[in-house]
């Protein structure tokens, strides 16, 4: 599902995020990223995303080269990932079930379908009780939910997580990492950058260990 | 077709939820747009008017012919005959030569000039007033008659005519210079009002584009915004132009009066009207679509 070939990501400056660096990351599987930060965990993800463009070699999803997509394409490739961030990104300026709404309008859902998707979505991460609630009115753990939920609510089959349990206590990354294990059993590809070993440890999946940019094996 | 109806439905429905949200700023945007295009229209009205006038005018141009002195009188019922049967001519009138010394005689320090003559010098003359007053239609009455063998002189008296019209074609150049330099303006009220709500939805706009929104779908609420200000703006342009023309034509109608004419001034007609409403709507999401672009292409970049 997901190949780099000899990737190297380099910023501004002249800082290597990323060097040389082949993976393959099949369907249906669940990685770890881990690594101390500035390891260049976050850019490996954003090159899968295309929200970063690689300087050297290439990134295929799906058989797509991402790193040479059209500008325009860009958009209907990030409507099949769901992306979940650290810092949540959510929009306190609506409440809690029109930022799950959100990805729905975008993909131009009619609004009783996105709806029950929204509630649907809501109810897997527990919040379906907090639907008219502002977002900011949640705790840290639930804004973590909350934008898993806007990740998942238009089924995408393929995940991709930034550090989500970063800010949490271990009782909520628990949980977190529960429900990561749940989507994946039902056929879900999963990518998940953490520099949490312990949580890591405590499920069985493939880790990837970057160091300066470098995969070590 | 239904979903694309009540996506742009709803898309109009929250643009003036947004605008209600912030109503001064919405009232100065659109009382800018409003005055800036006012400007230009209220001239272009006055300015239709005064052409109306003009088009009117009870004092007519005249063309004065004057035949060869050596003409005959069957020929002098020739162009009358001639004359009659012109359909551009709204009158015309024969002064015979010997008639036309006598008034001159008439005239002070011209009598003792004439008794010394011992010839008539003057010859047989018409005068004629066109139906219309276009430079145009009289040059052209006065080439056809011109042409006539027995015709010596054709005189045109439509210099005035043509002064006034030149100065008429001025205002309307100016009147267009105007609009496009205050149509500039708008589409900067309308990119820098945008510019302040793209500030207010950068989150927005962000998360949108990370969870796959195309372009098209961020600039639609910004570029309805432009539109719909633009209409306000243009709505607001067309009050200050009845109101202003409403306020105007009393002193009109009274200083028509005095020269014993019904004059009126008439407002913005419904096609100007609506031309201004599109040019409004058509530039204020032009500048939307300027700024909303650019800002889209430079969180692209990063």
């Amino acid at each position: 599902m997901i190949r780099f070939d000899s990737v190297t990501k380099r910023y501004p400056g002249g800082h290597d995020a990323l060097q040389n660096l082949n993976l393959e990351i099949a369907e249906g599987e669940m990685v770890f990223l881990a690594g101390h930060s500035g390891a260049g965990k976050s850019t490996l993800l954003k090159l899968i995303a295309a929200i970063e463009r690689p300087t050297s070699g290439s990134v295929l999803v799906n058989n797509q080269n991402v790193g040479k997509m059209r500008r325009g394409a860009v958009p209907y490739l990030r409507r099949n990932i769901g992306l979940i961030f650290q810092d949540h990104k959510l929009l306190f300026d609506r409440s809690v079930i029109q930022n799950v709404l959100l990805p729905l309008q975008i993909a131009g859902f009619s609004r009783h379908d996105a709806a029950s998707r929204a509630r649907a979505a809501l109810d897997k991460v527990g919040l379906l009780k907090r639907e008219k609630a502002n977002p900011i009115t949640l705790s840290g753990g639930e804004q973590q939910r909350l934008c898993i939920a806007r990740a998942v609510v238009s089924r995408p089959a393929l995940l991709l997580a930034d550090e989500p349990t970063g800010n949490l206590d271990a009782q909520y990354a628990r949980d977190i990492m529960d429900m990561f294990k749940a989507f994946n059993q039902v056929g879900v590809t999963l990518v998940i950058a953490s520099h949490d070993e312990d949580a890591i440890r405590t499920y069985a999946g493939r880790v990837l260990h970057l160091d300066h940019g470098v995969l070590q094996s | 077709m239904k979903t694309w109806l009540s996506h742009h439905r709803q898309a109009i429905v929250a643009t003036l939820a947004r605008m209600a949200q912030t109503p001064f700023a919405t009232v100065f945007a659109v009382i800018a747009i409003g005055v800036a295009l006012s400007l230009p229209a209220v001239l272009y009205v006055l300015l239709n008017n005064a052409a109306r006038l003009a088009g009117t005018l009870p004092a007519q141009p005249e063309i004065s012919v004057y035949m060869r002195m050596d003409a005959t009188n069957a020929q002098i019922n020739d162009l009358r005959q001639r004359l009659k049967a012109r359909t551009d001519l709204a009158d015309f009138r024969f002064v015979p030569r010997d008639t036309a010394l006598v008034e001159l005689s008439k005239q002070a320090g011209v009598a003792d000039i004439s008794a010394g003559l011992t010839q008539n010098p003057l010859p047989d003359a018409w005068v004629l007033t066109p139906r219309k007053a276009q430079p145009e239609n009289i040059t052209r009455i006065a080439t056809a008659l011109q042409a006539l063998p027995y015709i010596d002189t054709v005189k045109q008296d439509s210099q005035w005519a043509q002064r006034l019209n030149a100065l008429l074609d001025l205002g309307h150049d100016f009147v267009m210079l105007l609009a496009v330099l205050l149509g500039a303006a708008l589409v900067a009220v309308s990119g820098n009002t945008i510019r302040l709500q793209i500030l207010t939805r950068r989150a927005e706009i962000e998360v949108s584009q990370l969870i796959g929104a195309t372009h098209r779908y961020i600039r639609r609420p910004f570029l309805y915004f432009g539109v719909l200000q633009g209409l306000f703006g243009g709505l607001a342009a067309w009050l200050v132009v009845a109101v202003s023309i409403d306020l105007l034509d009393r002193p009109v109608a009274e200083l028509s009066a005095l020269y014993h004419a019904n004059f009126h001034l008439q407002s913005l007609g419904l096609i100007p009207g609506l031309t201004l409403l599109l040019s409004a709507m058509l530039l204020g999401g032009f500048g939307a679509y300027l700024t909303v672009t650019r800002t889209l292409f430079q969180t692209d970049a990063h």
